[in-house]
């Protein structure tokens, strides 16, 4: 497969149209992943990006076993001298052509099959333990999970890291080859001497390959299409939590029903008995609603551990701290460091305690990820 | 026939509702007036209503009963401090308006210690609730 000859060529098929199309979803889902890796308000996307990405290279280990000439692994598993033996020519100048994968190219390849693997292996266990979500939900605990981000995090960024030297490779080697290598990858055609065996192009699997990626994509996303401004679409659901009518009405009249899972038992415990000096407010419940309320308030309180938020903010509360206001807590103030000021004073939001301006699923207290949305400011401040 | 009975339906339904509402506002202004309050006027009720208190937590802000009901008692209102919406405070717009005691007295008690930082006298319950009722 290396070609020295340059005299007698002609344009040959090296890489198949599933083989093309696997490499862009890859990097349309690799992209996907990385942008929406830093908020939580894109979860879902960040969550198809992956499994975009785990789809694909399911299809690409089938593939490198059976799949036409250049796109089987056995047709560029390269033993390491042929690695430093490529890498020496680069350097003196004298690098040979490859028809297919050049040996350095392929070991990146084959690494970045791997590391793909992990990342999405981690993310899935990230999914379960931390959100609550995917095929692992229920088998991996928030302290796992948690601490398996990190790995994450840390395998996907070696993951881009290698993408990067993938990147420099093919553009040294096009220009070092002059020929347009990103290109190639479009077009499935290199130039090869008279005779050089080219590949099927396998273009109906190709094709189905792409129409299973967009269908996916439909399926997934289709909630977004056929929402309403009265129902936003909320793409995760989480737990249904304990609900109490009393406590509803008792705690619901001046602002949303703060669910008990968003503070400690203690904290509860003091509220209640500080009743008559609510945040400036006496609310005067009768003690027959006093105890039916705090009964429930510190059953349900944070220490159940029934949702993300309740278990980070046990996690970032100190074992002698009783907080009463959910937004001075550490962790909520960590959660929204990044939402502007101009939020906070609209008209819209007014105070930091009204949830519910941004949060969907605030009522039910799941706090979810990606079922939150800032307010448009732009249509607000319509003062009656 | 069948117009007819929903039509009487309707008007003893609606009779009903004002009933009630009077019911539960009257009798809050005898249990007032037993308690020392003279005759009420929905005239003072307004004046106090939008009558501004200084705003304890924020120095040269003030307060009054508008400030969470807005002025269109029939419009919802807006929570001043947590945001929370208020359902319309006019009882011809909102039927459940008025028509419990224990609820109203609640929310008087409430109301006058957030506005006034103090609780309201009979005399001042009872002219809000003739001015209110009204509405
Ligand atoms: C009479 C009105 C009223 C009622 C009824 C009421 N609250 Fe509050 N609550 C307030 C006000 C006012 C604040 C302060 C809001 C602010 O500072 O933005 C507050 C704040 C809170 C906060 C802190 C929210 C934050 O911003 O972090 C919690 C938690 C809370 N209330 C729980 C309760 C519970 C539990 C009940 C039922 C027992 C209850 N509230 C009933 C008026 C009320
Ligand atoms: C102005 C809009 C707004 C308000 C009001 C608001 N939030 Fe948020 N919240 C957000 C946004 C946006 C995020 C995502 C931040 C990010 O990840 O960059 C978020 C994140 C969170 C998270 C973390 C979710 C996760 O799993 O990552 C929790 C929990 C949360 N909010 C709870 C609350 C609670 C409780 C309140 C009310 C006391 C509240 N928020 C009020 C906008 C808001
Ligand atoms: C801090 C906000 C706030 C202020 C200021 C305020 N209210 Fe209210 N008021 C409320 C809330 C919240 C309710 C309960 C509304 C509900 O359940 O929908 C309420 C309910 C009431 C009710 C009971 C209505 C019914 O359904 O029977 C009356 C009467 C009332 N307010 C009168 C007043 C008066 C009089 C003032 C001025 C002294 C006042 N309010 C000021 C927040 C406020």
């Amino acid at each position: 497969m290396k070609t020295t000859d340059n005299s007698d060529r002609s344009a040959i098929i090296v890489w198949d149209l599933p083989t093309r199309v696997f490499h862009w979803l890859l990097v349309v889902g690799f992209a996907l992943a990385l942008i929406t890796s830093d908020d939580s308000r894109y979860l879902y996307a960040h969550v198809y990006g992956g499994y975009l990405f785990a789809g694909l290279l399911a299809f690409r280990f089938i593939w490198g076993a059976v799949g036409s000439r250049y796109a089987k692994f056995r047709s560029f598993a390269y033993d390491w001298p042929s690695v430093t033996a490529y890498l020496k020519g680069l350097i003196n100048g004298q690098a040979s052509r490859y028809i297919g994968h050049n040996p350095a190219g392929s070991w990146a390849i084959f690494a970045m099959l791997l590391l793909g693997l992990l990342v999405v292996i981690t993310g899935l266990v990230v999914l379960g333990g931390e959100e609550r979500h995917g095929p692992l939900n229920g088998l991996i605990s928030f302290k796992v999970g948690k601490g398996t981000k990190e790995i994450h995090e840390l395998l996907a960024w070696s993951m881009f890291g290698l993408v990067v030297l993938h990147l420099c490779g093919v553009i040294l080697e096009s220009v070092f080859h002059k020929e347009n290598l990103i290109w190639a990858m479009i077009t499935g055609r290199k130039e090869a001497a008279a005779g050089t065996p080219g590949a099927a192009g396998h273009h109906l699997l190709g094709v189905t390959l792409l129409f299973v990626g967009a269908a996916s994509a439909l399926s997934y996303f289709h909630g977004y299409l056929v929402e309403t401004a009265d129902s936003p679409y909320r793409p995760f659901r989480g737990p249904q939590l304990p609900d109490n009518a009393v406590w509803r009405e008792a705690c619901g009249e001046c602002h949303l029903a703060y669910h008990p899972n968003l503070l400690p038992a203690r904290s509860w415990q003091l509220m209640m008995d500080e009743q008559a000096e609510h945040f400036g407010d006496d609310l005067g419940l009768d003690e027959e609603t006093v105890k039916e309320v705090t009964d429930f308030l510190v059953k349900n309180a944070a220490e159940a551990g029934m949702t993300e938020a309740a278990w980070e903010m046990m996690e970032s509360i100190g074992p002698d701290e009783k907080p009463l206001s959910i937004v001075e807590t550490k962790y909520w103030k960590h959660e929204h460091k990044e939402i502007s000021d101009a939020y906070w004073k609209s008209e819209k939001v007014r105070a930091k305690g009204n949830c519910a301006a941004c949060h969907l699923d605030a009522k039910e207290g799941t706090f979810e990820d990606s079922s939150m949305r800032l307010p448009d400011l732009s249509k607000s401040e319509r003062k009656p | 026939m069948k117009k007819k009975l929903t039509l009487f339906a309707a008007v003893a339904l609606s009779l009903g509702a004002t009933a009630a509402s009077a019911g539960a506002v009257d009798e809050l202004l005898q249990q007032y007036q037993t308690q020392g309050a003279g005759d009420f006027s929905a005239e003072r009720g307004k004046q106090r209503w939008h009558e501004d208190h200084p705003d304890p937590e924020q120095p040269g802000k003030v307060r009054n009963c508008s400030s969470c009901h807005t002025n269109d008692f029939k419009a919802i209102g807006k929570h001043a401090k947590t945001g929370e919406e208020i359902d319309p405070l006019a009882p011809s717009v909102n039927k459940e308006r008025l028509t419990d005691k224990k609820f109203i007295e609640k929310w008087l008690k409430r109301n006058c210690k957030w506005v006034i930082d103090r609780e309201c006298t009979p005399q001042e319950k009872g002219d809000y609730l003739v001015f209110l009722r009204d509405q």
